[in-house]
């Protein structure tokens, strides 16, 4: 029987001991700077895993990775990035675009 | 011997994508030691001395109010939240390989720790209850801490401690082929007449890595390791008969050890100090000096935290102490180690303190160590 990866981190996380006091005013803002240092360290394996798979590609077209890497986007292509980079923005940023502010009473607490 | 980043039969499998992980953790919290952590004594004057006065009136001044100083200040509260973050992070990557591949990383320790041709022993006592200071605390956050043993067979806590530690080291600027053995091999060359020990006890020797580089440089000698946990050890043993030398294991307590006087002509420990508490060390360096012979030379070894310029830069070093586990980093950061060796028998002038430059490593990276050599 295989253990799974998430079986894996479970048993990791179920065996640690011992209180973990946080440094940041505000235990929320700790968390949440822990998930997105979690999600930078994840954006890098993805990252490595393009690369790969970009120089595996270059090797069967036999050409140099920095040739398939060398794209200028122009016409619809161009348009269809910056679409999606502008909704990636607008995903990401949505906290700061929102129009809804919180209730005065809730920001304080 | 190299002593970090060796292949051997004990290590986890680990995928592409597990590496990657682990690199990164390795270059997150390189960016972390160069670039953010030296602004820390920065922020104190900036931030954290201004803040304290504002709230009090004046300045801090015991190391306690420093620490909290220290907490007023939002640059320093992000670093310290980030590097936390980050050691977590390492037994995340090291630790999801070892959980998946544990059942084969058993067999093979249990092949290993068995064969019939091996070069080593594993000496574990089922009546040794490991020292609860360090037992019962996860110390640097490894899970389970050091002396986590889950029965027969288990190995987690060595591997553990060895991925986990060359993780760590790569961080910290400490080079691949680095080793603290070669730091005292190298000692000995220099300043003991070139010393060709014949019987050598490494005390706590967690994964064995400088047990085994030992027994790799002086091919003649015979090596015991010291530790406190059953899968510590088991994985040691493991290790050290993978990478083809012999080292005998001892499960025992470094302040009481059951081998007879004068059995060994080096003692050596390497970043034990700092693990443990004022009475165990007292009473470990008491032994080291019992176990050499007359003309045998006893080396404790261990990180250069010792000697900061301020009480500033003391508590910003002691950082570890309040959020790494290390509950000892400061009892040894400012122990009077001098005075436990002559406590332990040596007279003053045989008491020797280094400031030794690594083998290898980016930056500038240092270790302590305080050695004796007993009269003949
Ligand atoms: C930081 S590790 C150092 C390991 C190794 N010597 C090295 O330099 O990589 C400290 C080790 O000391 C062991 N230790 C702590 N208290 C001990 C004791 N009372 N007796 C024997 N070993 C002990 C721990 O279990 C741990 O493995």
């Amino acid at each position: 029987m295989t253990t799974t990866s998430a079986e894996a981190l479970t048993a990791l996380i179920l065996s640690a001991r011992g209180v973990r006091p946080q440094s940041l005013a505000n235990a929320e803002a700790e968390e949440v700077l822990n998930i997105a240092l979690a999600l930078l360290i994840e954006l890098s394996v993805s990252n490595d895993r393009i690369d790969r798979l970009e120089r595996m590609v270059a090797a069967l077209r036999d050409e140099p990775v920095s040739a398939l890497r060398d794209v200028r986007y122009d016409g619809e292509a161009a348009q269809e990035r910056q679409e999606a980079m502008e909704a990636l923005l607008a995903r990401v940023l949505r906290i700061m675009l929102d129009p809804r502010v919180q209730p005065p009473a809730a920001a304080a607490s | 011997m190299k002593v970090r980043d060796l292949q051997h039969a004990v290590l986890p499998e680990t995928s592409a994508e597990q590496r990657s992980r682990q690199e990164a953790v390795v270059a997150l919290r390189r960016l972390l030691n160069t670039r953010v952590r030296p602004r820390n004594v920065e922020a104190f004057a900036s931030e954290a001395q201004p803040a304290f006065i504002a709230a009090y009136g004046r300045a801090p001044q015991s190391p306690e109010e420093v620490q909290r100083a220290f907490l007023l200040s939002p640059s320093y509260r992000r670093w310290s939240a980030a590097n936390r973050a980050a050691q977590e992070m390492i037994w995340v990557s090291v630790g999801e390989p070892i959980y998946r591949d544990l059942d084969r990383m058993r067999a093979a320790a249990r092949a290993l720790v068995t064969a019939p041709d091996r070069k080593g022993s594993l000496n574990l006592d089922p009546d040794y209850d490991p020292s609860a200071e360090v037992a019962d605390v996860d110390i640097h956050l490894q899970p389970g801490g050091y002396a986590m043993d889950r029965g027969e067979d288990d190995v987690v806590a060595g591997a553990l401690y060895e991925c986990g530690g060359n993780v760590f080291s790569f961080g910290q600027g400490i080079g691949r082929a680095d080793s603290k053995a070669g730091v005292v091999i190298r000692l000995l060359d220099e300043r003991f007449g070139g010393l060709r020990p014949q019987r050598i006890l490494d005390i706590g020797c967690s994964a064995g890595a400088a047990s085994a580089a030992y027994a790799a440089h002086y091919p003649d000698a015979e090596v015991h390791a010291v530790d406190i946990g059953g899968a510590m050890l088991r994985y040691a043993h493991a290790r050290a008969e993978s990478l083809g030398v012999g080292v005998h294991f001892h499960q025992m307590d470094a302040s009481a050890m059951t081998f007879a006087d004068g059995s060994f002509d080096l003692v050596v420990s390497h970043n034990l100090m700092h693990e443990i508490g004022e009475a165990k060390r007292r009473a470990m360096m008491r032994e080291a000096r019992r176990l050499v012979r007359p003309g045998g030379v006893v080396i404790h070894q261990d990180v250069a935290i010792r000697d900061q310029p301020t009480i500033v830069h003391q508590v910003e070093r002691d950082w570890d102490t309040h959020f790494n586990g290390e509950v000892h980093w400061s009892t040894y950061a400012t122990a009077d180690l001098r005075a436990d060796m002559r406590a332990a028998g040596f007279a003053a002038d045989e008491i020797v303190e280094h400031d030794l430059a690594a083998v290898q490593g980016f930056a500038g990276n240092r270790w302590y160590a305080i050695s004796a050599r007993k009269p003949a």
